[in-house]
């Protein structure tokens, strides 16, 4: 294990969090309990979601939302190219085609409405809004497109969970039909590996809520209470079951999320005060997109790939860690699904930009040390 | 008591953890890496050790070590996967994940409720890619059988060892018999963390795939970054997100130390289970006594020798204060599948499933509960 002066991201899981975990341990129920029910009840109201249903993680609350949406084998769903691979996975998981779409530009790097518009085909029946590194994409647009054209709008909220979309407090995951979050070790609000899916319809909840325990009609919780000990199974389902421990500490750390949030973007803005204006260096998004993101990551823009791989070089020399996220066609695996004439706009997006450390416990003095040593490596 | 609300005072299983699994947790969690770390890679290690396997692979579950042996085994849409429909069901599910057909069959009787070898025999055609055999409540079905007899017809064996942690036969751990052995740790599991599973394999192709398919199929994963061991990944197939995380992985390592002292603690409960309902008219009580010391002793099955008195005697139970449940209900008839396969039939899986109670049964459990137990069933059924 290396020691990096300025980590990528730093999870801190602190006493009452860890208390909170050892107190259900000690219950001995562990499995869809009470706890998983109290995390769900809190993350609804977080949300501002009807209907919020905790899965084993983000790949799998996207494949859940897939499936209630009905999508399934001979359809498409549009997916942006500059995502994580898990927004192409799920779709084929139901046996649908993910089709490809491009980014607005690679300062505003979500999936570009009108691009998507022009890959709509008869077969079309959804599109999956990523809210890439916390930054909302253009919902408005994306809800219009999908309500014109008889579409479905599901929402990757994987790394935006708390960030707001438009003017007001509306947050993501409640404009799709379906929204998926994720719960992962690096995310705002993490438990180790986890999800959930938010709708506002009670149908899509409960088959949800069916599908992520195998289709069972009753759980080992509700036989535990002394209800009927017969069930059936009556669809494919899957084990998709967030535990009683990692619900626990979902509860405990989701009553600080608002404020981790609000730490991730004063350090954004630390960020962008100290790198604007640096000759070979372009921020990405504007002020209202900050002030909106719930800001997973911070990526900035660089001239092209090999000047970015230069930072990334000078600043790991320097104990900083970067990272950088590839666009799904440059993959082995999605490389003949790009389209003819490619997806400029994400290919360009992934490969100029580079994301530089950011959690909620870095300080000022942190952000300070990265900038000094990517103003360093730019002049 | 209310009859809808009624936490029950004999359950059917009860977690106790001991303050060296919490501190484990407490410590994974303070150290802030939460996933795919050292601590997996150390449960990893210690349970291939114990189980004398050179690979064990920990995953999200066990449906999600079904899936992924399934896949390993080459099983895809258009194949056949013989699975016995008196198990949990997951074992047939996960055929269905990979596109292919769940082609059940029988178990050999109520008294020995495992997978008959010479029914799978029957049911081999040239699109069966894989037989999984579960080893029910931790007793040992006929893997070398059916060993023998997938090697004869070039198919993989796939072991469902959910319920049999550390259970042997003929001296050879449960897991280690075919391809690869599927292990669970539920909640209510030998082994329990809450959610978790884990895939065993002695095959080190089976072994990579795995570890690339419960990860999104990337060449490289967080901690690989973290540590500095490369910069960037690329993804080479259809994968999942089927880990396990770190502080699951601490209670499993913590706990697994006491696996064989527990299951031993196991095996002398089931021991004086079987004398106390031996006694009881009209059940059957499966398996053999001398079963028990090669078993995990999982649960403590029973059926009930007369047809149609199932939900009575657990209705019966259950107003005393003892939980009971079905261990299982036969897949086929499951909705799901009925509408799928409408013209399965398997009598003597389907006259199990409508006769079998599974009791409470827990290391901690008390000589007085057992007596309990014994003495409530034998009224129920009696009556």
């Amino acid at each position: 294990m290396s020691d990096w002066r300025v980590p990528l991201t730093d999870v801190v899981v602190p006493e009452e969090d860890v208390q909170a975990v050892l107190a259900c341990l000690e219950s001995g129920w562990l499995t869809m309990g009470p706890r998983t029910q109290a995390f769900e009840e809190a993350l609804a109201g977080f949300v501002g979601t009807p209907h919020a249903v905790t899965v084993s993680s983000g790949t799998a609350a996207l494949h859940l939302a897939l499936l209630a949406a009905g999508i399934g084998p001979g359809d498409e769903v549009i997916v942006p190219a500059f995502t994580f691979v898990a927004s192409a996975c799920a779709v084929r998981y139901v046996g649908a085609t993910p089709v490809l779409c491009d980014v607005r530009s690679a300062r505003e790097f979500n999936i570009d409405p009108a691009d998507a518009a022009d890959r709509i085909t008869g077969a079309t029946r959804a599109i999956v809004a990523v809210h890439f590194c916390g930054y909302p994409a253009d919902l408005g647009a994306l809800r219009e497109l999908c309500d014109t054209r008889g579409l479905v709008l599901i929402e990757d909220c994987a790394q935006a969970v708390g960030a707001r979309f438009g003017d007001g407090e509306q947050q993501v995951g409640t404009v799709g039909e379906l929204g998926a979050f994720s719960f992962f070790s690096k995310k705002q609000l993490c438990v180790g590996e986890g999800g959930m899916v938010s709708t506002a319809s009670q149908e899509h909840a409960e088959r949800v809520r069916l599908l992520r325990s195998h289709a069972l009609t009753s759980s080992t919780w509700d036989r535990h209470r002394g209800h009927d000990p017969a069930y059936d199974v009556v669809d494919v389902g899957f084990n998709y079951r967030l535990d009683e421990p990692r619900a626990a500490l979902g509860l405990s750390r989701i009553g600080r999320l608002h404020e981790n949030i609000g730490a991730r973007r004063a350090i954004v803005r630390a960020y962008r005060e100290r790198l604007a204006g640096l000759d070979g260096l372009e921020l990405t998004f504007d002020e209202q997109a900050v002030e909106r993101s719930s800001h997973f990551a911070f990526p900035v823009l660089l001239r092209d790939r090999s000047a970015r791989d230069g930072l990334r070089d000078a600043l790991k020399e320097q104990g900083i860690q970067t990272t950088w996220y590839p666009a799904l066609h440059s993959f082995s695996e999605y490389r003949s699904i790009a389209p003819p004439g490619g997806l400029p706009r994400a290919l360009e997006a992934a490969e100029r930009h580079c994301a530089l450390p950011l959690s909620s416990t870095m300080d000022v003095g942190d952000v300070e040390v990265v900038a000094d040593v990517v103003a360093a490596a730019l002049a | 008591m209310a009859s809808t609300e009624t936490f029950p005072d004999l359950p059917l299983f009860d977690l106790q953890l001991q303050p060296q699994d919490l501190e484990a947790v407490a410590e994974t969690l303070r150290s802030g890496w939460l996933t795919l770390g050292p601590r997996t890679a150390a449960f990893e290690e210690a349970f291939a050790a114990q189980l004398g396997a050179r690979h064990a692979i920990a995953l999200s579950s066990c449906t999600a070590a079904l899936h992924l042996a399934y896949l390993a085994a080459g099983v895809g849409p258009g194949d056949e996967v013989i699975v016995p429909a008196f198990t949990f069901t997951a074992t047939a599910a996960a055929a269905l994940y990979c596109g292919a057909t769940p082609v059940f069959a029988e178990i050999v009787s109520r008294a020995t409720p495992s997978l008959d070898p010479s029914d799978v025999e029957r049911r081999i055609t040239p699109r069966t890619k894989a037989v999984c055999v579960v080893h029910y409540a931790g007793y040992a079905a006929a893997a070398d059988r059916l060993k023998e007899l997938c090697d004869a017809h070039g198919i993989a064996l796939i072991e469902d060892v959910a319920h049999a942690p550390s259970a042997t036969l003929k001296g050879r751990k449960l897991g280690t018999w075919g391809l690869a052995g599927a292990f669970s740790f539920f909640s209510n599991k030998v082994l329990s963390v809450g959610e978790g599973g884990l895939l065993c394999t002695d095959d080190d192709e089976v072994a990579a795939f795995v570890r690339s398919r419960r990860s999104h199929a990337m060449t490289s994963g967080t901690w690989d970054r973290h540590s500095g061991r490369t910069d960037t990944y690329d993804v080479v197939g259809l994968g999942f997100n089927y880990r396990i995380d770190e502080p699951r992985a601490a209670l499993l390592l913590s706990r697994l130390a006491r696996l064989e002292q527990e299951i031993e603690r196991r095996r002398e409960l089931t021991v004086r289970y079987r004398e106390l309902l031996s006694s009881v008219p009209g059940i059957i009580l499966p398996f053999e006594d001398a079963e028990v010391p090669s078993s995990s002793c999982y649960v403590i099955p029973i059926m009930i020798e007369q047809d149609g008195r199932q939900a009575q005697v657990a209705t019966r139970l259950r107003d005393r204060g003892i939980q009971t449940s079905i261990f299982y209900p036969a897949i086929h008839r499951f909705t799901a599948y009925r509408r799928r396969y409408p013209e399965v039939s398997l009598p003597v899986t389907e006259l199990a499933s409508r006769t079998e109670l599974t009791l409470p049964f827990y290391p901690h459990m008390t000589d007085a509960d057992q007596d309990r137990v014994a003495t409530a069933l034998a009224e129920a059924v009696a009556s």
